[in-house]
C-alpha cells in the first residue's frame, strides 16, 4: 500500500471554477457487487428495483478536487488525495483546529474548559460533545474569556490571569484547560507564560492548548495539539494512592485511548474488559477525571480505538513510558471480539484468554439472535459514510454484519495513513472521497442513491432533503453504539432510520407532485 | 407601580454564555435571502459551527461558505482566499447575493475586503461575462467579533444590504419594509399574516420563515445547487427605497430603518417586538401611519380572541406568579411586557447584552408590574441561575440553555427564542401577533397546570 495514496504536498491548481466530469481512466471499472435492494422490505412489491452500478465518471466539481475522489479497484487501488487545504468558497464541513483540540479535551469531566477568545468560540461549542458522564459534570459549562476590542489593542493576558483566578476561586477545578483561539494567535498572547503564572497563584493544574483556529486547514491538528497538553502537563504527574497502588498490583492494567463515550459508548467497552480481569485504570478522554489521567503511565498497556484522534498519544506514550499499544474498534460483532482477543493474548495469561473466549461466544450468540430481525430488513442497502475521523473504516465490517454496502466513504480531516486503512477496509467499487462538501455530497447522493446516510447534524438535512434515511453518528447521538450490546442498538437505530414510512412519500427520483424546479 | 434594579455581571470571566459573536447575526440575515448565501472570511470553525447550531435549531440544511484562513493568511493576509472564494461561490452555486462576513481574525490583520470585493468582481466579469457576474451581488458586512454581539452583527448585516442594494427612489412601491429581528419562521410567518390581513404587502428584512423551514421538495437535478424556496429577492431589498415606511420590530436592529430614513426620507418606526396585546396594537398601529390603511375586522376578532382567552385564563393560574425571563433583549422584553398584561411579575430578566435602549424599555415594563423587576445585563446563565437560586420563581420562560438548571431547580421551562434544540416544532409557532400570543399563553398556563396543579383534579376551572 505505500504510497499509494497521494498526500499533502499537491501541486497548486489553480481552481477555474469549471465543474469538470472526473472521468479519468483509473475509474473505468464496474461494480461487481451486488445492489439489488429491496428483497426483504416490500413484501408487496414484487419488482426488483435495480440500481445502475457505479459509473464511469463520479460527479461535476472543480478540477482541483477531481484528485479528492476515486474508486476502489483492487487490492492494490490507490487512494484519494488528502490533507491540502479546502479550496475558499466551497462550503466544507470541515471544523477547525480548536475545534479538533476541544473535542479531543472536552470529555474530561472534572475540568474547567477556559476559552480564551471572543465569545462566540466558546457560544457554539459548549457541551456539544455528546459525551457522557458518569459523576462529575463540570465539563459541560462552558467558560469564556470574552475578549473584546480593548483586549484585542492592549493584549488579553491580564483578562486570562484573572479570569483563571475567579473561575478557580468559584469552582476548585481538578485542572483548568485553556484553548487559544484565532485572535490570541495573533495578538500574540503569550498562553502558555500566564498559565505557568496562574498555577502557581491558583496551585491547580493550568493546562495551555495552542489550538488557534487557523493553525491548519485539518483539526487533526487540533486533535495532537490536545494529545500535546495532556502529554507535556498531566501524564506522568499523578502520584499512586494506596488503593489505587493495590488496584494495580492485583490485575493487569490498561488505558483506554480515544474512547471519548459519545451516548455512553465507553459503558458498553468497559464491562467487557474488565470481565477479563483487566483493570481499565484510565480513559482518554470519555468520562474520565484529571488524577485518573496523570496516572495513565502507570498502566501495563493502551488500547486505542479512535486512530484519528489518539494514535499520536499512543505512540507518545510507548515511546515515553515504553506502554505498549494495541488498536482496536469496537464497532461491530468481529471487531469487538477481535479487540478482545488481542488484549488477552497481549498478557498472555491462558485464564484471560479462556475468558475472553467465553465471553465473546456468549455475547455473539446473544446478539446474532437480537439483530436478526433487523438484518433481514436491512440487508442487500446501500450505506454512504461520511465522518470526521476513524468512522470511516471502522464502520465498514459492521455494515458487512448487518449485509448492507457500503456504497461511499470518506471523511472531513483525513491524512494518508487514514486512507490507506479506508483503502484496505472497503470492498471493490466502492467511492472514496475526501473533505467533499456540501455541493459535493449532494451530488455524490443524488447521483449514487444510498438507502442510508451515516453522518452528522449538518449533513443530516441536507440528506432528508434529498429523501434519504439518516443516521446520527456523530455528537447528537442518544444511542451508545460500541461493543455487542451497542451493536445491537446500532441495527435497530438503523432500521428505524431506513425502514421508516416517512420514506414512502418521498421517492428518491422525483415526479409528478413532488416535482421542484 | 415598581422599580427596575439593573444588575450587571461583576464577574470577568463568561460562564454558560447567553450570545454569541457577530458573525452569526450577519449569517442568518443573509440566510434570509432568495439564493443569498453568506460567505465567512475567516477559519473553517467560524462557519461550521454556526451551520450545526442552526441545523439543531431549525432541523434543516444551513449553506454557508467560507474563505478557509490558515496561517499564511494571518501572515499575508486574506487577499487570496476572499477573491478565489467569491470566485468559486458565485461560479459553482450562481447565488443572487453573496454576503461577505468578516471575522475576528479577518478584522485583525486588517483585510480591506471592500477593496478585494472589488478585484473580485471585476475578475468575475471576465469569467462569467459582463451580464451574469453582474447578477451577483456581493455585499461586505463588517462584523467584528470581538465588538458587541450576534445581534450587533444582525443589525450591521440588515444595514449593509439596505446600504449596498437600495437604489435612489423612484415611485412608491406602497409597501412596508419590516425587519423582524432574529426571529423564527412561525414568528416571520404571523407578521405575514397580519401584513396580509391588514392588505399591505411588505418587505421582510430578511425573511428566514421559508429557507429555514422549507419542504422536502429537492431539486430535480443532480447538478444545480440546492436553495431552499423563499427569501427575500435582491430586487425587493433594492426596493426598500420606494417603500411608505420602515418598521423595526426589535430596538437593536435600527440601523437600517435610520439608514433607509437618513438617505431616501423613507420613514422608520423602531420599535418593540410585537409580544402581547400592547405591543402588536403599536405594530398594527405603525402600520396604519404609514399606509393609512384601517386596521380590520379580522384583525381586531384576532385581538378578542387573544384577549378571550387572557380571561379565561388569567386570573386563576397565571395572576401573581413570578417569571424570569431570558435570552434575546428584543423577545425578552416583548415578553416581560406581555408576562404583566397576564397579571404575572416579570421578577427577573436577563439578557447578556448592554444595551440602555433595553434598561429603558424595562425600566417602562416595571413600571406596568405589580412587583419589583431584577434586570440582568450583560449577564450570562450562570448570573441568572445563582440569582434564581436566592430569588426563586415559579416558572422561567427562555431557550433550551437553560434547560439543566430550571430542573435543578425544579422549575418549569416554556421555551422560545434561539436556540431550542431540545425540543420540536417550536420555531414553526409563532409568539408574535395577537396568535402567538395565544400559543403562547396556551403554553405558560399547560406549563402551569402541569406542574402546580393536581394531576388527577379534574375541574381545573376550581
Amino acid at each position: 500500500m505505500q504510497s499509494a495514496v497521494k498526500s499533502s504536498k499537491n501541486s497548486e491548481k489553480s481552481d477555474k471554477g469549471n465543474e469538470k466530469v472526473t472521468n479519468s481512466s483509473k475509474l473505468n471499472v464496474s461494480v461487481n457487487k451486488s445492489l439489488i435492494k429491496d428483497l426483504f422490505t416490500d413484501e408487496s412489491s414484487s419488482d426488483e428495483i435495480v440500481i445502475d452500478p457505479v459509473p464511469e465518471s463520479i460527479i461535476k466539481t472543480l478540477e482541483s478536487r477531481l484528485d479528492h475522489m476515486c474508486v476502489k479497484k483492487s487490492e492494490d487501488g490507490g487512494g484519494p488525495s488528502c490533507n491540502t487545504a479546502s479550496v475558499p468558497g466551497i462550503v466544507t464541513q470541515r471544523s477547525c483546529v480548536y475545534g479538533g483540540a476541544r473535542v479531543v479535551l472536552m470529555p474530561i469531566t472534572d475540568a474547567i474548559h477556559l476559552v480564551h477568545g471572543p465569545i462566540g468560540c466558546a457560544s457554539c461549542t459548549w457541551d456539544i460533545r455528546g459525551s457522557r458522564t458518569s459523576g462529575e459534570d463540570l465539563y459541560k459549562t462552558g467558560f469564556s474569556t470574552n475578549l473584546e476590542e480593548k483586549d484585542i489593542v492592549f493584549g488579553g493576558e491580564k483578562k486570562l490571569a484573572d479570569t483563571i483566578t475567579e473561575l478557580n476561586n468559584l469552582y476548585k477545578p481538578a485542572a483548568i484547560f485553556v484553548y487559544s483561539t484565532c485572535v490570541v494567535g495573533l495578538i500574540g498572547d503569550d498562553l502558555k507564560a500566564v498559565c505557568r503564572e496562574a498555577e502557581k497563584i491558583t496551585k491547580c493544574r493550568v493546562i495551555p492548548v495552542q489550538s488557534e483556529g487557523f493553525r491548519s486547514f485539518n483539526k487533526s491538528l487540533g486533535h495532537q495539539l490536545a494529545c500535546d497538553a495532556m502529554l507535556d502537563y498531566l501524564i506522568g504527574t499523578g502520584e499512586l494512592d494506596g488503593k489505587l497502588k493495590s488496584e494495580i498490583n492485583a490485575q493487569p492494567t490498561l488505558n483506554i485511548v480515544g474512547e471519548f463515550n459519545v451516548a455512553g459508548d465507553l459503558w458498553a467497552i468497559k464491562p467487557l474488559i474488565e470481565k477479563m480481569g483487566v483493570n481499565v485504570l484510565s480513559v482518554l478522554t470519555g468520562d474520565s477525571c484529571v488524577e485518573d489521567i496523570a496516572n495513565a503511565h502507570y498502566a501495563d498497556l493502551n488500547i486505542v480505538q479512535c486512530q484519528k484522534s489518539s494514535n499520536y498519544l499512543a505512540r507518545q506514550m510507548e515511546e515515553k513510558y515504553g506502554i505498549h499499544y494495541l488498536k482496536v474498534n469496537f464497532f461491530g460483532i468481529e471487531d469487538t471480539a477481535k479487540s478482545l482477543k488481542i488484549i488477552s493474548e497481549f498478557f498472555q495469561n491462558p485464564k484471560m484468554i479462556e475468558k475472553a473466549d467465553e465471553i465473546i461466544k456468549t455475547e455473539i450468540a446473544n446478539v446474532r439472535s437480537e439483530i436478526s430481525h433487523y438484518k433481514k430488513r436491512l440487508a442487500g442497502k446501500g450505506v454512504a459514510v461520511y465522518v470526521g475521523g476513524n468512522k470511516a473504516w471502522s464502520l465498514i465490517r459492521a455494515f458487512e454484519e448487518l449485509g448492507m454496502n457500503v456504497i461511499m466513504t470518506g471523511t472531513q480531516n483525513g491524512l494518508p495513513e487514514d486512507y490507506e486503512r479506508i483503502m484496505e477496509t472497503v470492498s471493490e467499487g466502492t467511492l472514496v472521497v475526501d473533505d467533499a462538501n456540501s455541493m459535493e455530497l449532494s451530488r455524490l447522493l443524488q447521483k449514487y442513491q444510498p438507502d442510508l446516510v451515516i453522518s452528522g447534524a449538518k449533513e443530516k438535512y441536507m440528506t432528508h432533503k434529498l429523501g434519504i434515511p439518516f443516521c446520527d453518528f456523530n455528537h447528537d447521538r442518544i444511542a451508545s453504539f460500541a461493543g455487542f450490546k451497542g451493536f445491537i442498538n446500532f441495527a435497530k437505530e438503523l432500521n428505524r432510520a431506513v425502514s421508516s414510512p416517512v420514506w414512502k412519500f418521498t421517492p428518491k427520483k422525483y415526479h409528478g407532485i413532488v416535482k421542484n424546479e | 407601580m415598581s422599580c427596575a434594579n439593573v444588575i450587571k455581571k461583576e464577574r470577568t470571566s463568561v460562564i454558560n454564555p447567553l450570545v454569541t459573536c457577530q458573525p452569526m447575526g450577519a449569517m442568518y440575515a443573509v440566510s434570509g435571502i432568495r439564493r443569498g448565501l453568506p460567505l465567512v472570511h475567516g477559519s473553517q470553525g467560524c462557519s461550521t459551527f454556526v451551520r450545526y447550531s442552526f441545523s439543531r435549531h431549525f432541523r434543516e440544511p444551513s449553506e454557508i461558505a467560507v474563505t478557509s484562513l490558515h496561517e499564511d493568511a494571518a501572515v499575508f493576509g486574506g487577499r487570496k482566499n476572499l477573491i478565489s472564494g467569491i470566485e468559486n461561490l458565485a461560479i459553482r452555486f450562481k447565488p443572487n447575493l453573496i454576503g461577505a462576513i468578516s471575522t475576528c481574525s479577518s478584522e485583525i490583520i486588517g483585510d480591506d475586503m471592500e477593496g478585494f470585493i472589488k478585484v473580485a468582481k471585476e475578475d468575475l466579469k471576465k469569467r462569467m461575462g459582463e451580464k451574469e457576474a453582474e447578477k451577483v451581488k456581493i455585499v461586505p458586512i463588517s462584523t467584528p467579533s470581538f465588538v458587541e454581539t450576534h445581534f450587533k452583527g444582525y443589525d450591521n448585516a440588515i444595514k449593509a444590504l439596505v446600504d449596498n442594494l437600495a437604489e435612489d427612489p423612484s415611485e412608491s412601491n406602497e409597501k412596508v419594509n419590516i425587519i423582524p429581528g432574529m426571529v423564527n419562521p412561525g414568528d416571520v410567518r404571523e407578521i405575514k399574516h397580519m401584513l396580509g390581513l391588514m392588505g399591505v404587502e411588505g418587505i421582510i428584512l430578511t425573511d428566514i420563515s421559508d429557507p429555514f423551514d422549507s419542504p422536502l421538495r429537492p431539486s430535480t437535478t443532480e447538478t444545480k445547487p440546492f436553495y431552499p424556496k423563499g427569501g427575500t429577492t435582491v430586487e425587493e431589498i433594492c426596493d426598500t427605497s420606494n417603500s411608505r415606511g420602515t418598521i423595526s420590530l426589535c430596538g437593536y436592529a435600527g440601523s437600517g430603518a435610520v439608514s433607509l430614513e437618513k438617505k431616501y426620507d423613507v420613514p422608520a418606526a423602531v420599535g418593540s417586538i410585537p409580544i402581547g396585546v400592547k405591543n402588536t396594537d403599536q405594530f398594527l398601529r405603525n402600520l396604519k401611519k404609514f399606509t393609512g390603511l384601517e386596521i380590520p375586522d379580522t384583525i381586531l376578532d384576532e385581538r378578542g380572541l387573544l384577549i378571550d382567552s387572557m380571561a379565561d385564563l388569567v386570573s386563576r393560574y397565571l395572576f401573581g406568579r413570578k417569571v424570569a425571563i431570558y435570552g434575546d433583549p428584543a423577545i425578552t422584553s416583548g415578553i416581560a411586557r406581555f408576562v404583566c398584561e397576564l397579571g404575572m411579575i416579570p421578577s427577573i430578566v436577563c439578557t447578556g447584552v448592554e444595551s440602555p435602549e433595553f434598561v429603558d424599555e424595562m425600566k417602562k415594563v416595571a413600571k406596568e408590574s405589580d412587583g419589583a423587576v431584577d434586570v440582568l445585563i450583560r449577564s450570562d446563565l450562570r448570573d441568572l441561575e445563582t440569582h434564581l437560586q436566592e430569588n426563586p420563581v415559579d416558572l422561567m420562560i427562555g431557550h433550551s440553555d437553560g434547560r439543566l438548571f430550571a430542573k435543578a431547580l425544579d422549575v418549569p421551562l416554556i421555551r422560545v427564542g434561539f436556540p431550542v434544540y431540545d425540543r420540536v416544532g417550536y420555531h414553526r409557532v409563532p409568539i408574535v401577533g395577537y396568535n402567538g400570543g395565544i400559543s403562547l399563553i396556551d403554553r405558560i398556563t399547560n406549563a402551569v397546570f402541569e406542574k402546580y396543579y393536581d394531576h388527577e383534579h379534574w375541574k381545573l376551572q376550581q
